[in-house]
């Protein structure tokens, strides 16, 4: 066969089968199998050279830390500024990173000292000044959303409200430039991941947060968007905006120069560009969903690494709801947690590459409970006993009514475009249809339904999101009972299940501002256990699932290991295979 | 034709005016508050710091006010900074002109090369399968999605075939003046974003062509013994050209306008896809810049081609 006859062949075979994927319908869910293992061991030697080509949905925004509020923002600045502390990449718990740290036995005085050889990519030493540069960055600026991560800080409330030009709770040791104290105004749990911070080179950005400076002066710096200074592994070379973001290697990083020369942010349009770019061999490393990933195991020259992600997604139950009355019974929503087959769901819409989940933790974080929580294992008959124990007893077209003869109507919203929720609000109501209750499914646009959850519009009855919990496992944000909207005051939260429990937020505040000063994580996660065991029972979300994050690689990539807590914590010591 | 080159551009004011209150209304009442979706899921965010927020990006004035404040900055050209960049809108969405230009250009090109001559051809070989064979394509080319066209050609061309790159518009490390690699990366987005011209063109130049060569001038020109290829491309081909002509003007605004999709599938950094994302991130100054001036690039394009009308047709201009 000649070249031209087995390219024919070949163009009418794919043209054939992309022609019939196309036209069929849904695609059936490929079983899940077992990833490979991650990348092999490292080799003693590494080889020097190369670039790394990450692909990303999102162009980045600024690489000013400060200002940073998106992921690929994000980062990009850990690429080009390094920090204090890192969270360890498995557990989440905070590790000396370019300083060591120590917490004074009252658990108000926090002490960093960074360490001797870290140092700015111009030859200065990186000092504790340069930390409080970003500390005051954070005060100064009018556009960052991370004012309120530093409010506990004594004194730093009076500098961001202009009433003061220092911070009275940072005192610079004098003796040793690169060993600072800060004074917290109450004991605070989470604060050693806030204070991690941001360290900004002095001589760089020290000229907008001066006494006189105004906020947009840091707000608008040119270096924001064409740094110059860096701490990190990677040093900016050119923002083609839109397209890609290219990286050169530092090569006086204080943990040893890495040994790829570049690192490329390849902005893609959607995840399908992404796998695709991954297949072909264009983009190093990036992860895909769930869908592609019996597509993605029949490639050869990649690597699939799975761990659980720092997430989930639920449904909300509106526990003050006044047209689904049923949701304010306890015995209903269980009776909705025990009625749906979440086993069955996590295989129809993520291809089984997720983990059922009963309460707020994920099983990543050391918060989640050691104690048994009630796993809701799909009991249809339990769940109607429980909503029979509530009132709701079927009609004469076997839909449920109260005593007030009320039918049980249910709507599950979610964002409209995201195929995932969709295809669960879809499934949820189908299978509560099953109960006798009338459920369906609407979606909306995002934009207009976090504008409802956080307002609190009482016309939500039921709402499938997600959340991405931060370093720290503290869920004061999103289920202490102050955090529940109230749209006569117009205050604003994300409690919008209304759902408040006086045991359950004392948890809470114990877990953050512990009364005895006790910060210590088994002190933290007995607090958590009790708030998780409340929250399992009485059931405010199905919690639903946390699913897989499927990081794909091109073996030729060594050393890459991600972890629920950090992709590039270890970028330095990737390199290529050649 | 100055008067009248004055008159369309005195007409083209409301016409920006109308469109900038339309948008800015428009933007403003869709379903969703940005700073809510900047914060949203955000540690620690307090209502004092939504209030700051929203005050920094003078979000807290009543929406006339906001219009008033942009439309007189506007004029100057400052279209406001990006709520997600914090930088320059206008200056942001410059960025992305080049490549959807360029994409929009080398899309009318193919347009032109490819539709004129099936066009043609299915005039000249009326009735035959030829002209069926092309009509089919008519039809189809204006029936197939792009978004679907365009995800099987890089199924076919870049994961399978390996031929062509599967998105972007340079290949990471190559110059930017790489000619042959962004030829490579055109190629596929460009002819996807062209079908519809492809189609539209073939079937305007067979009803043109048939129709001119069924004119007296022509019947005159074959009496006179010229040779076919000289009736058909001197002759016929140049009067069968001007509606082609005359419409280029819009069409390139409509590609530019149109690369929406093509520019989402194919990850193409341009215009529609930066516009596009503004829109679901509810960035209003990037999204109020970007239809300005996609609208500016319609009156204008819009206004030469008036201009070529009345260029052909003295009796526009009088009109």
């Amino acid at each position: 066969m000649t070249r031209t006859q087995h390219t024919a062949r070949v163009l009418i075979a794919v043209f054939a089968t992309t022609m019939l994927v196309a036209t069929a319908c849904a695609p059936g869910g490929p079983a899940a199998s077992s990833a490979p293992t991650a990348t092999a061991a490292a080799s003693p030697t590494p080889q020097q050279g190369g670039r790394v080509i990450q692909g990303d949905i999102s162009d980045i925004a600024t690489m000013q830390p400060v200002l940073v509020n998106d992921t690929s923002s994000g980062r990009i600045t850990t690429l080009l500024y390094d920090t204090i502390l890192l969270q360890d990449p498995k557990t989440g718990e905070p590790t000396p990173r370019m300083a060591t740290y120590s917490i004074s036995s009252d658990g108000l005085t926090y002490t960093f000292e960074l360490k001797p050889n870290t140092n700015w990519s111009d030859g200065k030493p990186i000092v504790a000044q340069d930390w409080l540069t970003g500390l005051l960055a954070v005060g100064k600026s009018a556009k960052t959303v991370r004012k309120s991560n530093f409010q506990d800080i004594q004194g730093f409330n009076d500098f961001k409200d202009a009433k003061a030009t220092t911070i009275t709770g940072v005192t610079l040791d004098t003796a040793n430039p690169k060993k600072w104290t800060v004074k917290m105004a109450k004991v605070s749990c989470p604060a050693i991941i806030q204070l991690i911070g941001y360290v900004l080179p002095t001589q760089v950005f020290g000229k907008y947060v001066t006494a006189t400076s105004k906020p947009e002066d840091i707000d608008n710096a040119p270096e924001n968007t064409n740094p110059t200074v860096f701490s990190g592994p990677f040093t900016f070379k050119e923002w083609r905006k839109g397209d890609q973001v290219i990286l050169g290697k530092n090569t006086t990083y204080w943990q040893g120069a890495p040994n790829v020369d570049e690192y490329v942010v390849k902005v893609l349009a959607n995840q399908t560009a992404i796998t695709n770019g991954l297949k072909t061999g264009e983009l190093t490393f990036g992860t895909i969903p769930a869908k592609d990933l019996a597509d993605m195991q029949t490639v050869d020259s990649v690597t699939i690494t799975k761990y659980q992600n720092l997430g989930y997604t639920f449904i909300g139950w509106n526990t003050a709801s006044p047209s689904a009355v049923g949701l304010a019974d306890k015995r209903v929503r269980q009776a909705l947690a025990y009625g749906i087959d979440m086993d069955a769901v996590i295989k129809a819409v993520v291809f089984g590459e997720a983990t059922k989940q009963v309460a707020h933790h994920v099983p990543v974080q050391w918060a989640y409970p050691s104690v048994a929580l009630e796993p809701y294992k799909y009991d249809k008959a339990k769940a109607q006993q429980l909503l029979k124990d509530a009132g709701w007893t079927p009609g004469s077209d076997g839909m449920l009514v109260n005593a007030a003869g009320k039918k049980f109507n249910l709507t599950i919203s979610t964002n409209s475009g995201n195929q995932e929720r969709e295809t669960l609000a879809q499934v949820a109501a189908d299978q509560y249809k099953q109960l006798g209750i009338n459920a369906v499914s609407k979606p909306e646009a995002f934009q207009g339904l976090v504008t409802k959850l956080t307002t609190g519009d009482q016309t939500l009855e039921a709402t499938i999101i997600g959340w991405s919990l931060g370093g720290d496992p503290d869920p004061y944000q999103i289920w202490h009972s102050s955090q529940i909207p109230n749209p006569a005051t117009k205050v604003e939260g994300f409690g919008f299940t209304f759902f408040k429990d006086p045991a359950m937020d004392k948890a809470i505040e114990q877990g953050r501002n512990p009364t005895d000063g006790n910060c210590s994580t088994a002190a933290r996660k007995a607090n958590y256990e009790t708030f998780n065991k409340i929250l399992n029972e009485n059931q405010p979300y199905n919690f639903g699932y946390s699913n897989n994050v499927l990081q794909v690689s091109q073996k030729s990539l060594q050393n890459f290991a991600p972890a629920p807590f950090q992709t590039v914590y270890n970028v330095e010591q990737w390199w290529i295979k050649k | 034709m100055r008067n009248f080159i004055l008159r369309r551009l005195v007409y083209a004011i409301p016409t920006l005016i109308g469109i900038s209150i339309i948008t800015f209304v428009i933007v403003r009442m869709s379903p969703g508050d940005p700073i809510r979706l900047f914060t949203f899921g955000q540690r620690d965010i307090t209502g004092e710091d939504i209030a700051r927020l929203r005050h920094a990006y003078g979000l807290d004035k009543p929406i006339p006010l906001q219009y008033v404040d942009w439309l007189i900055a506007m004029l100057q050209l400052n279209f406001g900074q990006s709520f997600i960049y914090h930088q320059d809108a206008f200056q942001l969405l410059l960025t992305r002109v080049p490549a959807t230009l360029q994409l929009a250009v080398v899309a009318l090109g193919i347009q032109l090369l490819i539709g004129v001559p099936l066009g043609v051809i299915a005039a000249l070989k009326r009735g035959t399968w030829a002209d069926g064979v092309i009509r089919v394509f008519g039809v189809v080319g204006h029936a197939v999605p792009a978004f679907w066209l365009g995800l099987v050609l890089i199924i076919v061309f870049a994961v399978q075939l390996r031929w062509l790159p599967s998105q972007g518009l340079l290949t990471v490390g190559k110059d930017v003046w790489d000619l042959p690699d962004r030829l490579r990366h055109i190629l596929l987005p460009a002819f996807v974003l062209s079908l519809t011209g492809i189609a539209n063109y073939s079937r305007i130049l067979r009803t043109e062509t048939l129709d001119v060569l069924s004119q007296d001038f022509v019947r005159t020109a074959h009496a006179k013994g010229l040779h076919e290829r000289t009736v058909v491309f001197v002759h016929a081909l140049r009067n069968a050209l001007i509606p082609v002509v005359t419409a280029l003007g819009g069409i390139l605004a409509a590609l530019v306008g149109g690369a929406l999709v093509v520019e989402q599938v194919f990850s193409w950094p341009g215009v529609g896809q930066f516009t596009f994302q503004a829109a679901i991130a509810k960035d209003y100054p990037i999204v109020q810049a970007a239809t300005m001036f996609v609208s500016v690039l319609l009156v204008v394009s819009y206004l030469l081609r008036d201009i070529a009308y009345a260029i052909v047709d003295p009796r526009i201009k009088a009109g």
